[in-house]
């Protein structure tokens, strides 16, 4: 996918590990300057160098989502390192915490996972929409499987990635006019929270890759990494409010 | 439908579809109580119905005005975007939380009463399609968690006009070709929708849940 993405400037929010780092080296490696918006220098330096190592171009911007100004703040570092902003990519979110029913879930996460997921989804908007629109560029979120047929094991998380894909359809159908495209990737990846998650319960792993048809789960730079890459490309030039379940095949009745 | 009145009913949500739902279901029999679009916190039900030990059913249609005004998104404040997107969706949340316990104690069911822009977008909707399509999602997972317990839980997609003020409802339907419904009307709130509420709480539908219907007259056959 070399050379994709040359000339365009990315945002990718939550890129300090997991999914958003993945998705930051492969639109790096496809030509884009990228900033890492991180909220940890601790992740997000090391992200960025990383991404330098391998030839890309990156920065590392201090970030919390759900501080408007730090968003406002991001964008503005963009365009004075890049000069410009094609692509906003919302892909932080605050960790669901252990599985549980909605009953057993407590304020505090009930309240950062609606400031990480629809909130911080107005304010990366907002924020990109007058580069975005001057470029014609897009606005990429990261939902999940659990935001379409909901998750018995996480309703809270289900309930905010679903969310997501309201404002995503609604935010295509406003901004097509102004030739800025908005789309969304379901993702199943190998992620510190699927490591968490498989370390807590070892058979996890087994019976996830047992009902996925491609018998394995997602690396965020080379499987979930492109997608973004395609959807920020002149490629996807047509697509507009769409959500691709990048998952092996997991959730085919989506 | 036979009148059967034992059963209790909360209805949460200020004006319509909330109002003629409700009214729907007095009709039908139910014993009704009724929430506007005021705060919900984790002790609302208990507050507000002191004696309650068990419910039948809940009812959601709870999007406060500013949910229903048409505004881009670049045009919200953050508090305009909090009071229309985030709030309501919390809101809705914290109602499932608080009605575990008497819906466990009937075996009841809940149902998320959402508009089409939910699944399909709106123009200058997008904190109304987020917090409802966010609503939509969660009766699946509670579909999910709860059956164990014997709570059902669905979510019906209704016609915009359910929510909206005419001319925007009247967008809403040229922006999804929602013209001419094939039974020939969009279904009356009171007399129609609130039926299919009640048809979801009989033993007849005991082994559905997690149902996503879109009750419109066959105006929109997603999927």
């Amino acid at each position: 996918m070399s050379g994709l993405l040359e000339d365009q400037v990315a945002i990718v929010t939550g890129a300090g590990q997991g999914v958003g780092e993945g998705i930051a080296t492969a639109m790096a490696l496809a030509g884009a300057r990228v900033t890492i918006a991180a909220r940890r220098s601790a992740n997000g330096e090391p992200a960025a160098q990383a991404i330098r190592d391998r030839g890309g171009q990156a920065l590392f911007c201090r970030c919390d989502v759900t501080r408007r100004e730090d968003v406002d703040a991001a964008v503005a570092f963009s365009l004075k390192h890049w000069g410009r902003l094609d692509a906003m990519v919302h892909n932080a979110v605050s960790p669901p915490g252990p599985p549980r029913p909605i009953q057993e879930v407590d304020d505090e996460t009930i309240a950062s996972q609606i400031a990480t997921s629809t909130t911080a989804t107005f304010h990366c908007a907002q924020a990109a929409f007058p580069e975005l629109r001057t470029n014609g560029g897009t606005l990429i979120l990261l939902t999940s499987p659990s935001g379409i047929e909901g998750s018995g094991h996480l309703p809270l998380y289900g309930a905010v990635k679903g969310a997501q894909r309201g404002m995503l359809k609604s935010l295509a159908r406003e901004w097509g006019p102004h030739g800025v495209r908005v789309n969304a990737i379901a993702p199943v990846a190998w992620t510190p929270a699927m490591d968490v998650a498989t370390e807590a319960n070892p058979t996890l792993e087994a019976r996830l890759i047992g009902r996925t048809p491609l018998g394995r789960i997602g690396d965020p730079t080379s499987d979930i990494g492109p997608v973004a890459v395609f959807l920020a490309s002149d490629l996807a030039r047509h697509m507009t409010g769409q959500t691709l379940a990048v998952d092996g095949g997991r959730y085919l009745g989506l | 439908m036979a009148p059967q009145t034992s059963r209790t009913a909360l209805v949460v949500g200020g004006g319509d579809p909330a109002d003629s739902v409700g009214v729907g279901l007095l009709t039908a029999g139910w014993s009704l109580l009724r929430l506007g679009d005021d705060p919900i916190n984790d002790d609302t039900v208990a507050v507000a119905f002191p004696t309650l030990e068990h419910l039948d059913l809940v009812v959601h249609a709870r999007y406060p005005a500013l949910c229903r005004q048409s505004r881009e998104l670049t045009d919200l404040t953050a508090e305009q975007w909090h009071a229309a997107c985030d709030e309501p969706l919390e809101a809705g949340i914290r109602l499932a939380r608080g009605a575990y316990e008497p819906l466990r104690a009937a075996e009841g069911t809940i149902v998320y009463l959402v508009p089409l822009m939910a699944s399909a977008g709106g123009d200058g909707f997008a904190p109304f399609a987020g917090a409802a399509e966010g609503l939509r999602v969660l009766a699946k997972s509670l579909a999910k968690t709860w059956g164990t317990d014997g709570i059902r839980a669905h979510a019906i997609t209704l016609d915009p006009s359910a929510f909206l003020a005419p001319d925007d409802a009247a967008g809403m339907a040229e922006a999804n070709s929602l013209h001419d419904p094939p039974l020939g009307r969009v279904p009356d709130l009171s007399d129609e929708v609130s039926l299919v509420v009640d048809a979801l709480t009989s033993d007849a539908f005991g082994v559905l849940t997690g149902a996503s219907l879109v009750v419109d007259g066959g105006l929109w056959m997603p999927g």
